[in-house]
């Protein structure tokens, strides 16, 4: 039996190379630099290619980026942000700016890294690259923990305090739907609904965990106290450039080292 | 023994048993295929009979975010929502990037769809026209042929002078194509902030030539349609800021450049921030009335006959955000600003509540903009308002 061989002539030979010509001119310049980068691989990219680590920040949100009127910025993000550029022993820089250009700077290379109470979103994910969360600002329940109220399924029959038109405000109504019944009482902030609880007019409040903490904090002697199970989650991340995975591997692992070494939690303690 | 004849007749019954298991396996894939054909059908967005706006406030208008909408019903359901508020326009983004990704190709779809539910609805449609295609832009890779390293990449905000001619075409080519439907374009977004040009440093002189071509071109596709050139981001920041120049400079610069000649109306966004609505404006402050400073630079530059649309406007309840008020004083604010322009701002005639809704929630501040949630929850400042543009009475708690 004759054995198939292909290109078996010069001539075959010579219309394979043009063929792939073809090919190549026909999908243009991706196809030559796909050929070209398995030639020539692309030099490795600097982890920080300013030599300095340009944190971008919208510092109009206290407790975690916070403007002083001659521009020195303080707060949660503006600590931990120094503590991982110290842990990668680099130089740190930060850029004051608006919330809606804040994943726009990444994209055009003003910034290489965000921290600014993000929350990790996954429709974000081309724009920016996350850390692991070192904060979760999401919803819950703040009661006298004798109570036995540990979720929302306890509150049948209850009383619920929420910050009028907030996100607990709304979480509450949906689960008013569901449970037999749930008084809501709304509040004009979360702080005040804390006190509803504290003075006994209503059974537990539902608020963020960054008023929660913030409230518990000034009210030390109070017996009202966190639920230990979220109702909602709200996980706060780093966002680093998406084509830069030597700086997310760098500004992980200072999170990581501030985790285990518990200054994370001094960090948030701090502020909240 | 292994091969024993017993064994032999178990495995050729088990083969049977299996075989038979595998016929009923297959008859009942058969049957879910078909129960999938029998699960409901997704909503449809068909157009019903035509709506109109019943208000009780005519400068009533809301800035909406459809245009990244997949699912059509959610571009309808929105523009109910806005009906049903009492607001009889509406300010929606075409982006120049989503309509003309190759130069010449125009992709018409998404901007028909939008346009026919608000005319099915009874609503007016303001078309703000921005965002440049990446043919129009600078790619990365352009830094050389087999780049040897990455190239600055550019935001979908990034127009050089080389392209100010294409987006001029674009902005004609709206307007031919909804001529008599669509009435009145803004010419770009906040043109004083670095961040709305894609970080390129960018002077009123180069904006106004950018007005100038696209004012041309307008006119030239349809001569009744009503330009209005851009509105400012409100900010102070000062001549020779990276990020951005003070709103009120940047219109004094424009007019000096000779703008007056390029538009017909001024979009402005004015946000009250911590201050209520009627609190005194301040050329060193941001609030509300801003738009009387505003207006009186106009009238400076003997250009104080042109209408004003506030296309973006309103006030943020977030908890923490530095800039917002509470949930009760946001309500009052808002409605007492439709009270205040009424009284006092005769050349404003929209007044643009930012925003009906996000097609997601960005889990910030931003969010406490909004009067609906992204699943379409209204918001108590949505109530409200709704209240006091139908004419009922809704006491604050």
């Amino acid at each position: 039996m004759r054995r198939f061989r292909f290109p078996a002539t010069r001539r075959q030979q010579i219309a394979l190379v043009l063929l792939g010509l073809v090919v190549l001119l026909a999908f243009g310049r991706p196809a030559l630099r796909w050929v070209w980068r398995l030639i020539v691989p692309l030099p490795a990219q600097p982890m920080l290619p300013y030599g300095v680590l340009r944190v971008g920040i919208d510092a109009s949100y206290p407790p975690f980026g916070v403007a002083a009127g001659d521009g020195t910025l303080s707060g949660l993000d503006v600590d931990l942000a120094r503590a991982v550029a110290e842990a990668m022993g680099v130089e740190l820089r930060f850029i004051n700016m608006g919330y809606d250009g804040l994943y726009d700077s990444l994209r055009a290379d003003q910034a290489d890294a965000l921290f600014s109470a993000l929350r990790v979103d996954p429709l974000r994910t081309n724009d920016a690259r996350y850390t692991s969360s070192y904060f979760d600002a999401g919803q819950v329940l703040v009661r006298a923990p004798d109570t036995g109220i540990d979720e929302m399924a306890d509150l049948d029959g209850l009383i619920l305090a929420v910050e009028f038109g907030a996100e607990g405000d709304l979480e509450a109504r949906r689960w008013q739907r569901r449970l037999h019944s749930l008084a809501i009482i709304p509040h004009e902030s979360a702080a005040q609904a804390l006190d509803t609880v504290q003075a006994g007019n209503a059974n537990a409040a539902l608020v963020d965990a960054i008023s929660a903490r913030l409230w518990l904090r000034e009210h030390a002697g109070s017996p009202l106290g966190m639920a230990p199970q979220y109702v909602t989650g709200d996980p706060y991340a780093v966002a680093v450039q998406p084509g830069n995975p030597r700086l997310w591997q760098a500004i992980e692992a200072a999170l990581g080292a501030l985790r285990n070494s518990g200054a994370l939690d001094e960090i948030i303690n701090r502020w909240l | 023994m292994i091969f024993s004849p017993r064994l032999w007749q178990e495995l050729r019954l088990a083969g049977s048993a299996w075989q038979d298991w595998r016929a009923w396996g297959l008859r009942l894939l058969l049957v879910g295929a078909l129960l999938m054909f029998l699960r409901p059908a997704p909503p449809r967005a068909v157009l019903g009979p035509p709506q109109a706006v019943v208000t009780f406030q005519s400068l009533l208008c809301m800035h909406t975010r459809l245009v990244d909408e997949v699912e059509e019903w959610k571009i309808q359901r929105s523009l109910q929502m806005v009906r049903d508020l009492g607001a009889d326009t509406i300010v929606e983004f075409f982006p120049w990037a989503y309509f003309e990704p190759e130069a010449g190709d125009f992709r018409w779809a998404q901007a028909d769809r939008i346009i026919q539910h608000a005319q099915n609805q009874g609503l007016q449609v303001i078309a703000r026209l921005g965002l440049v295609p990446a043919w129009a832009r600078p790619r990365p890779e352009d830094d050389g042929l087999l780049d040897a390293g990455r190239g600055q990449d550019t935001t979908l905000n990034y127009l050089d002078e080389a392209h100010y001619a294409d987006f001029a075409r674009y902005v004609a080519a709206f307007v031919a194509r909804y001529n008599g439907v669509v009435s009145h374009v803004i010419i770009w977004n906040e043109p004083n902030l670095t961040f709305e040009w894609g970080y390129r440093q960018i002077s009123p002189t180069e904006y106004t030539e950018v007005l100038r071509l696209a004012y041309e071109a307008a006119k030239t596709a349809n001569p009744e349609v009503v330009v209005l050139a851009a509105p400012m981001a409100p900010t102070l920041e000062p001549e020779g800021s990276p990020w951005g120049m003070n709103d009120l400079l940047f219109i004094e610069r424009m007019y000096e450049a000779g703008a007056a000649a390029h538009f017909d109306a001024l979009a402005v966004h004015t946000y009250g921030f911590t201050f209520p609505a009627d609190a005194e404006p301040g050329p060193d402050l941001l609030n509300f009335r801003r738009i009387e400073l505003v207006h009186a630079i106009m009238v400076r530059f003997d250009d104080g006959a042109k209408p004003v649309y506030v296309t973006e406007s309103g006030w943020n309840d977030h908890p923490r955000w530095t800039k917002a008020v509470r949930p009760t004083q946001r309500i009052a604010y808002t409605i007492d600003s439709y009270a205040w322009a009424e009284g006092h701002m005769p050349y404003v005639e929209k007044l643009c509540q930012w925003v009906l809704r996000y097609p997601a929630p960005t889990h910030s501040y931003p969010d406490n903009f909004t009067y609906v949630t992204a699943d379409f929850r209204p918001l108590p400042i949505y109530q409200y308002v709704q209240a006091y543009a139908t004419g009922q009475a809704l006491e604050l708690p």
